[in-house]
């Protein structure tokens, strides 16, 4: 039970990466990028999750997998045109795909007929086009018409050049086909076996579908002079009478051997056209004491390709055939284990001179495109996110460790212990390479939640009737991914916002002279320590006095203060927080902006919102490069030790250099080279008495989003070093003005300043 | 699958059989004897200072590294009303979990583990509501009143009002 959880787990996982892929394929697709690469790409993805989904009983998915497969198929194939028309159904497909998935993840029940509509136009498409290569028809297809013409049938498959023309049995697949009997040839190749595929498996599921009878064919199988241990000389003849049965019920019982063996299936109840030829069911194994002979010889020439056990066997099917030509079927399986060539021989002579070179000898078992591509996949491996953060945290704890020992060194013990000092540096390199690596594992480019995001553009499009364009730039950028889990559902927020507030609609548009459609653009790029994430669009921005008064309205603003145009841009983010007139179901409610923010603020990032009116909005996250560590600036208040992220500090000064000035409210100014700054005095933010002379505290001044600078004062600089962030929700809450804590060489805890959330303080406090 | 579910439901009623008693650990502030169940204490150890948080309430003493972990600190005294206490090396504290989260109590001492029975668990009288608040219930032991902290409300109401 939980064994089959787990690997419905991984399916969906699969799944997941397999839609993303998806949308990728089809972005660069709908660019103009058509290429068979692609195509091959999209097939196998929608093949393999429909794969999942038969084996987990998800038929509503199968279903719809399968007739969206057909159509990619004859795309594939060149028989369907990759026209604008077919890739718009096929991002549709999906997106419908997506839904069913996970619909059988969430085990909520879609509508019976959901994704009908675009199946049926799957269909349309295959045999509208069906028709136009019937007309250019190929000379084979004549021979089949007159056969064929009793009933109707499709005869696109024939149309290729594909088609196995020499197996008489062949049946366009589209076909529905009527109840009857069916005969079905089954051929198998090496390539079966090697892949560990077992016929008697797949007899057993045919056997399900209805009444069945399995005759074999044996001519193949050359004199024992000749008897290759692993070749494959058996053939089968399968016929299935049964009223309900389909011809794509059949196929689906071979498809995962397609390719490994030759199969046609023929509906025998259309009459007469197949007389198979030579159905003699003769079990032509005449040379009995040939068998006999080898297995006496086994001992010793050819004993390690044929262990006993199977020997014995084999014996005992021997006296099957000579008595009963129409073999039952329980009578077969028997057969079938001894005629099938060992699957993984113990010891096969024939791969002892490969032995030596197993490399050389992998490529050849992965024969073929799909599983050559497949092997590629060798070279990574799933981990446990737990396992992962285990090594991360260790590591963490390792850097920490050793900043302290460094900090131990003081000159006298650097003079004399020359040999530790140079440890100690090697130690610190490779620490930090060790660091580095670590974090490279966790690390994922952001493309995994982008590409989420075209489908959520083109659904809001249709919602709220507008014609909007979403240009993603960077996605190749690495992010840990913890922070890219937390990133969803902002980013998710902040494009609706876009969507339903910035960008107008079409008459609108035209009106104010831009294009028709709207541009979302959503980037991605490294700034130093830290990725910022940007969101902007080209439409009518923030409208600054509607959200003032509303926001005094609600209380979010007290009446007497003035916000500066940036401070109105920011309050979309405060809780309770909206401008829609109309609440839509898109958009409007008033918590999504604040759970951006709160969402961003929880990893360790910030928001910046900067409007042009009548232009657009850009919003910019950023975010920490990686979670874990951080380089930070130590530093003393109240005799307390707080952290000062070091990717925020644009200099630092001593208070009795630092030229400030007063302003009406009471706080302070600070004169840097001719622009003025606000002051946060932390010791008196955050309530602790200081006894450090005003003139011998120090200014750290901090950049914070959207380079508006901030200037802290502090008690002390201590140093730099590198911290480990440390959860102070965990085990207690958010603490105002604190990002979180850390944990210093001497075991005791630290603080890390939120300098953004310092800065943002006052206009919510006096609001309140 | 039924085999083990069936065996949860053994050890369910063997653990209900003896649960009808209640293993304590005692704590004393000034005079007064407090306890909570011995299966949400964690670790006991000595107060060693912790780090101050800004912007929190009095009964918030700090943040503590709990092998790596911050762990918030809860003065238990000032959570009652009585002010802050000055803590020694001889204070004590408690750690607990609550829900999911570890906390710590900061105590006078740690003085005893009592078992007591469910039966004996008196109401806490109406009348002060930090009383009823904070105590689940209240039971004798050597003719001494132990009151039952509760301790989702102790840890509770942490931030600054406004």
């Amino acid at each position: 039970m939980s064994d089959l959880d787990d690997f419905k787990a991984t399916y969906f996982d699969e799944c997941s990466e397999l839609l993303t892929e998806l949308e990728e394929q089809f972005s660069a697709i709908e660019e103009g990028e058509r290429d068979a690469d692609r195509l091959n790409a999209v097939f196998r993805a929608i093949h393999s999750i429909k794969g999942g989904a038969g084996a987990f009983g998800f038929s509503a998915l199968v279903g719809f997998a399968h007739a969206y497969e057909t159509l990619l198929d004859y795309v594939r194939d060149g028989r369907v045109d990759l026209t604008d028309e077919v890739v718009n159904l096929c991002i549709r497909a999906n997106d419908i795909v997506a839904d069913h998935v996970n619909a059988a993840q969430t085990g909520e029940a879609l509508p019976a007929n959901y994704g009908a509509a675009e199946k049926t136009r799957f269909d349309a498409i295959a045999r509208g086009d069906a028709v136009e290569t019937d007309d250019d028809g190929g000379a084979p297809m004549d021979e089949f018409d007159i056969e064929f013409t009793p009933v109707r049938v499709d005869l696109e498959v024939f149309a290729d050049g594909e088609a196995p023309v020499d197996d008489a049995f062949e049946v366009p697949p589209m076909t529905t086909m009527e109840a009857g009997q069916w005969e079905i040839r089954f051929t198998p190749h090496q390539a079966l076996y090697a892949r560990a595929n077992d016929p008697l498996l797949l007899f057993r599921e045919l056997a399900a579908l209805g009444r069945m009878s399995v005759r074999p064919v044996l001519r193949a199988i050359p004199p024992i002079s000749d008897f290759e241990p692993f070749g494959v000389y058996a053939s089968w003849e399968i016929s299935i009478v049964s009223p309900t049965v389909t011809e794509a019920a059949i196929r689906e019982v071979f498809e995962f051997v397609e390719g490994d063996c030759d199969i046609s299936i023929v509906d025998a109840s259309l009459g007469g056209v197949n007389p198979p030829p030579e159905v003699l069911v003769e079990p032509v194994w005449e040379a009995p004491d040939e068998i006999a002979s080898l297995l006496q010889l086994s001992d010793d020439e050819v004993a390690p390709a044929f262990t006993p056990e199977p020997a014995a066997v084999a014996v005992g099917a021997q006296d099957h055939f000579e008595e009963a030509p129409g073999l039952s079927f329980a009578a077969l399986a028997e057969e079938l284990k001894t005629l099938a060539p060992p699957k993984a021989p113990p010891a096969p002579v024939e791969s002892a001179p490969v032995a030596a070179a197993p490399k050389a000898a992998l490529p050849s078992s992965g024969d073929g495109d799909e599983h050559g591509a497949r092997t590629a996949g060798v070279q990574s491996i799933r981990v446990d996110l737990d396992k992962v953060d285990r090594v991360v945290n260790m590591v963490g704890e390792l850097v920490i460790t050793q900043s302290m020992l460094t900090q131990q060194m003081d000159e006298t013990l650097r003079a004399r212990y020359t040999e530790l000092v140079r440890g100690l540096e090697v130690l610190a390199q490779t620490t930090r390479g060790l660091q580095d690596s670590v974090m490279a594992i966790r690390a994922q480019p952001v493309k995994s939640v982008f590409s989420r995001m075209p489908r959520l553009v083109r659904e809001l499009a249709t919602k709220t009737g507008k014609k909007i364009k979403l240009e993603t730039i960077g996605e190749a950028t690495e992010i840990d991914k913890t922070v890219i889990e937390q990133l969803s559902d902002p980013l998710t927020h902040m494009i609706r916002n876009s969507a339903d507030h910035g960008i107008e609609t079409p008459e609108k548009r035209l009106a104010g002279g831009k294009s028709e459609t709207g541009t979302i653009r959503l980037s991605a790029e490294q700034a130093g320590g830290n990725i910022l994430i940007i969101v902007e669009d080209d439409g009518a921005g923030i409208n600054r006095e509607r959200v003032l008064k509303l926001a005094r309205d609600k209380g979010i603003v007290a009446p007497e203060l003035t916000p500066t145009d940036e401070q109105i841009d920011q309050l979309i983010f405060a809780p309770g927080f909206s401008t829609a007139e109309a609440v839509s179901d898109i958009s409007g409610r008033g918590v999504g902006m604040d759970v951006v923010l709160s969402n961003i603020k929880k990893i360790g990032g910030s928001v910046h919102v900067r409007s042009w009116t009548g232009k657009g909005t850009r919003m910019t996250l950023r975010l920490p490069l990686t979670l874990a560590v951080l380089d930070v600036m130590l530093v003393k208040v109240g005799g307390g030790p707080y952290v000062v992220p070091l990717s925020s500090i644009v200099e630092t000064m001593q208070c009795s250099r630092a030229s400030f000035e007063r302003v009406p409210s009471g706080g302070k100014v600070l004169q840097v080279r001719g622009e003025y700054v606000q002051v946060i005095d932390l010791a008196q933010r955050f309530e602790i008495g200081t006894e450090v002379a005003a003139a011998d505290r120090f200014v750290v001044l901090c950049e914070t989003e959207g380079s508006h600078k901030v200037a802290l004062v502090v008690d002390d600089i201590i140093g730099q070093q590198q911290v480990v962030i440390k959860s102070l929700e965990e085990n207690f809450e958010r603490v105002e003005g604190i990002a979180g804590g850390t944990i210093l060489g001497d075991g005791n805890v630290a603080l890390i300043v939120d300098v953004q959330g310092l800065k943002t303080t006052p206009l919510h406090q006096s609001a309140a | 699958m039924e085999a083990l579910s069936l065996r949860d439901d053994v050890s369910d009623k063997t653990a209900l059989a003896g649960q009808n008693t209640l293993q304590l650990i005692a704590f004393s502030i000034g005079e007064q004897t407090y306890g909570v169940e011995i299966t949400t204490v964690r670790e006991i150890r000595a107060w060693n200072g912790a780090t101050p948080l800004p912007n929190t309430r009095e009964f918030v003493r700090g943040v503590i590294n709990l092998r790596g972990t911050i762990v918030p600190i809860f003065d238990l005294r000032a959570r009652f009303g009585d002010g802050q206490t000055s803590p020694t090396k001889n204070h004590v504290v408690v750690v607990m979990s609550v829900g999911d989260k570890w906390v710590g109590i900061l105590v006078d001492a740690v003085s005893d583990i009592l078992t007591v029975s469910k039966d004996d668990i008196h109401n806490v009288p109406e009348g002060n509501s930090i009383d009823t608040e904070l105590l689940n219930g209240i039971v004798t032991h050597d003719s001494r009143m132990v009151g039952l902290i509760d301790l989702h409300a102790v840890v509770s109401g942490a931030k600054m009002d406004g």
